[in-house]
């Protein structure tokens, strides 16, 4: 792809795509060797099948991984998912929480061995508002704690979750902060796994997964094809028990008019059903299982 | 066993050695009101706790250190000296127990006493006869032969203090009576009569006890004496020539302090289960502090590092002039590694992360969450973060059991082609809690239906099955089987938000004032949801209201609901019922 005239800046959309067209987007994980799927030593599976699939088995150890979406698109269920899983295999996790917003209700829901969690709580910012003093302090004393655990290794699962975080606080952030954590995760059999609302290692991380809401089904009836069968079920019979159809769902959608953004949610008059999950593999280590695209979708938990 | 021989005489042992037993016999005055019989003391085989063997001195240890430093307590009664080289300083064996008696005299104590070449003989003549009695050497056998074969009840118990924790049970002394009541049917009465048995068909009846029975009736000695060593104490003090202001230099000082005592405690096989630093300032005041290690610790480099982790967060007011460091002991770490766990950070390691991390976070922001006994949304309670090992080798047999099981089920089922059971029935505990949520609607509008409950096979494993092992196949299959749960981001402290209502008393918008909540129309709305709780307690009143009482006080009382946004985000709002001021209580993510 031919680059435009030097006196005229690009945009940064056709660098990056002219930087992928000569395969130069990245830097650093293209020259590792690959991973074979089925060793459990190199791959972590997520606990989705459905999202394992295209990541060849998991996200991979002793890389950076992103997790990145808006809010609401179901960034903090895969994440718990991927903690249960890695609590029942064994295995230790830590979450370096920097906005202080973990659940511990939708952890035990999801099935997570509180015992073998380690739970690094950032300082909250409470008045006047959650993200208005999310200063660069703050930011940086999560990246220390990041280090901390990251250094101590053998701990199998590593989340950083930044998912509410200011994205102009991220954005000063060094980029040899994200080199820095990649060497040091590199040659471990921990996986690194940072949430965000966007991608913030760059050609640091070596798996970047971004999660939508899947653009919402006029009929509303797709929208639970990709849900098993005994929440469709379930759904049909909280419908029947209320006297409800499960009509259009978005009830407020002619209310919110041009320009609202779709939300992920699946409602059913009264009652809130759970997300429809997209994920794209936006960066992979193999160009093989890039832009891939798979749909699930999640369930409500008692009293969560 | 029908043919007896003589007793055999006992092989001499060629080193002079020379053993004191002095055992004190249980008072006959002491008279127990309650049951009208006579209390017996402390039997001799009733092993000394913890706290009494550090804190109360027996009379007859006194006697025993004031004659040699290689003593030997069996109990508070029972002790075995080593006088061998008293005959230098004192003269005789008879000599020796006549300072023995008038020693215990001086203290008010009763004590029988014997003296022996062998230990054992000692300790059987003590028990068995009053005042003092000396054997002479190669006459051990001879002066046991006449002793009655139920005294092995009580030498059957008298164990080494190194030993203390594998202490027999009742079980096993129930079985030495029976045991000794069967050789007492042969009609053996005597350890005389014992000892002059063939040790080739004892062992064969009795086994290898049988044999150790028949050296003590004879005499011998079955192990040596092991010496009871007072308790160490492991500190160390550092006076200082100039006065140091800084954790640097300090750190140096430190690690002189703690090499010897790191070397002392591998000596005796210790490890720090505390580690108090006292740290005298020039102001003559004293920075104390005092780290309780999770698991016993002696590698210097990490004691260092968590003590100066410790200053670094609590600094001394002053420039030290002397540094004291003291160290609880406790029994070293023994950790047997396995090939079916994943390896997890050694508690250095851990101890070392978590000490980083609480100086950069706040203890109180690191550790394990902890589900508590409450409806209360987004409660939770921490605890501090650990590794059991143990607890993981016993879950990597549990899983290999349970695997094999499954497999050897799994074949069952395909040879005889039998149904298998159904899986059971999960029963929901939080239904039989206490603090269950009030869900009635007090003025009288329109009742919000109670938040649906999935069934039983949908609950998370934690609350459904209890008692499952985790890391069961069925859990694995939950796990892996189920969709994920939507999980919800908790806003620690709600965020006011206004609310408009509309016709049909649902939210048609939402708006806060802080950054990063856009709001906009309610674009669908689950709800509402009412769940109060803990306004029974004291002091959560009228007196609470006109604040938010979730956080001010243990009651709350709100109306839930799930909504969809113009932003795209979905989230959990609320209605305070007390004041009717709406808050996000979380985001749905």
């Amino acid at each position: 792809m031919p680059l435009a005239h030097p006196l005229i800046r690009p945009d940064r959309a056709s660098l990056v795509a002219a930087l992928a067209a000569r395969r130069l987007d990245r830097t650093l994980t293209t020259s590792l060797p690959p991973i074979d799927p089925n060793d459990e030593y190199a791959i972590g599976s997520t606990g989705i099948a459905t999202l394992d699939a295209p990541l060849g088995g998991g996200f991979p150890r002793g890389q950076l991984s992103e997790l990145v979406g808006p809010r609401s698109s179901g960034r903090t269920s895969v994440v718990v998912r991927m903690m249960a899983a890695a609590t029942d295999r064994g295995e230790l996790v830590a979450l370096i929480d920097a906005l202080d917003m973990f659940d511990v209700a939708s952890a035990v829901a999801a099935g997570i061995d509180l015992d073998r969690l380690l739970w690094i709580r950032g300082h909250v910012v409470s008045n006047p508002g959650m993200c208005r003093d999310m200063n660069q302090r703050a930011l940086e004393q999560a990246i220390r704690a990041l280090t901390l655990v990251l250094q101590a290794g053998t701990i199998g699962l590593v989340v950083f979750d930044v998912g509410d975080a200011p994205s102009d606080a991220l954005h000063r952030l060094p980029f040899t902060t994200w080199l820095r954590l990649q060497r040091m995760v590199e040659g471990r059999q921990t996986m690194c796994v940072l949430v965000g609302s966007e991608p913030m290692a760059r050609s640091s991380a070596g798996l970047t997964v971004k999660l939508t809401g899947p653009a919402f089904p006029p009929d509303g009836a797709s929208a639970f094809a990709d849900a098993p069968a005994d929440r469709r079920s379930l759904v049909r019979l909280r419908a029947k028990r209320y006297g409800e159809t499960r009509s259009s769902p978005d009830v407020g959608a002619s209310e919110g008019g041009a320009g609202q953004h779709q939300h992920a949610g699946r409602f059913s008059g009264r009652l809130f059903d759970g997300l429809n999950v997209e994920a794209r593999v936006v960066r992979a280590r193999t160009r093989l299982h890039e832009d891939s695209v798979v749909s699930f979708a999640t369930a409500v938990a008692n009293h969560v | 066993m029908s043919n007896f021989q003589p007793p055999a005489p006992s092989p001499q042992p060629p080193a002079p050695s020379l053993y004191a037993c002095l055992y004190q016999p249980p008072a006959p005055d002491v008279f127990d009101d309650q049951r009208g019989t006579h209390r017996a003391r402390r039997d001799s085989s009733e092993k000394p706790s913890a706290i009494s063997a550090l804190t109360v001195v027996s009379p007859l240890v006194q006697i025993a250190e004031a004659f040699s430093p290689r003593y030997e307590r069996h109990g508070d009664d029972l002790v075995s000296i080593d006088i061998r080289g008293l005959d230098r300083l004192l003269g005789s064996p008879r000599t020796i127990g006549d300072e023995l008696r008038r020693d215990a005299a001086e203290r008010g104590v009763r004590a029988h006493m014997a003296i022996a070449r062998t230990r054992t003989a000692a300790l059987v003549l003590a028990l068995a006869y009053p005042g003092l009695r000396v054997v002479d050497a190669g006459e051990e056998a001879a002066a046991l032969a006449p002793i009655p074969i139920s005294i092995l009840e009580k030498i059957d118990h008298v164990q080494p203090q190194s030993t203390q924790s594998s202490q027999r049970s009742i079980g096993q002394k129930g079985s030495v009576v029976s045991v000794i009541s069967v050789v007492k049917t042969w009609g053996i009465r005597t350890l005389g009569e014992l000892a002059a048995l063939p040790s080739a068909d004892l062992a064969a009846r009795l086994g290898r006890q049988g044999l150790v029975w028949q050296a003590i009736a004879r005499g011998d000695d079955t192990r040596p004496l092991v010496p009871t060593r007072p308790e160490e104490r492991f500190d160390a003090t550092h006076d200082l020539e100039w006065p140091i202001d800084g954790l640097e230099p300090l750190s140096f000082v430190l690690t002189r302090l703690l090499e010897p005592l790191s070397t002392r405690l591998e000596a005796r096989d210790r490890g720090a289960a505390a580690l108090y630093i006292a740290l005298r300032l020039v102001t003559r005041e004293i920075h104390a502090r005092r780290l309780d290690l999770p698991s016993p610790l002696r590698d210097v480099r990490t004691l260092r590092t968590l003590a100066l982790l410790d200053l670094e967060s609590h600094p001394p007011g002053a420039a030290i002039d002397q540094v004291t460091i003291t160290i609880d002991p406790t029994p070293g770490r023994v950790l047997q590694h396995t090939l079916f766990t994943r390896p997890h950070p050694t508690p250095e390691q851990l101890s070392t992360l978590l000490a980083r991390l609480g100086a950069l976070m706040g203890q109180d922001r690191i550790g394990a969450p902890v589900t508590v006994d409450s409806y209360r949304p987004g409660a939770f309670t921490m605890k501090p973060f650990a590794i059991e090992h143990d607890h993981d080798q016993r879950r990597a047999r549990r899983h290999r059991r349970d695997t094999l099981g499954q497999i050897s089920a799994s074949a069952a089922v395909n040879a005889s082609e039998v149904p298998s059971p159904p899986p059971p029935l999960a029963i929901n505990p939080c239904e039989l809690r206490r603090g269950s949520p009030k869900r009635q609607r007090r003025d009288g509008g329109q009742f919000p239906a109670p938040r649906p409950q999935p069934p039983a096979s949908n609950l998370p494993p934690s609350l459904a099955d209890d008692q499952g092992e985790r890391g069961s196949p069925e859990r694995q299959w939950r796990v892996g089987g189920q969709p994920p749960i939507a999980a919800l981001r908790r806003c620690r402290y709600p965020v006011p938000a206004h609310v408009a209502i509309g016709i049909e008393a649902r939210p048609i918008r939402v708006t806060t004032d802080r950054r990063g909540f856009a709001g906009g129309a309610v674009t669908a709305c689950a709800g509402p949801w009412r769940t109060s709780g803990e306004w029974w307690t004291p002091g959560s009143g009228l007196e609470a209201r006109g604040r938010l009482r979730d956080q001010s006080s243990g009651m709350w009382d709100r109306d839930e609901w799930d909504v969809a946004l113009g932003d795209g985000g979905i989230y959990r709002i609320f209605r305070d019922r007390s004041t009717d001021a709406w808050f996000i209580d979380a985001i749905v993510d």
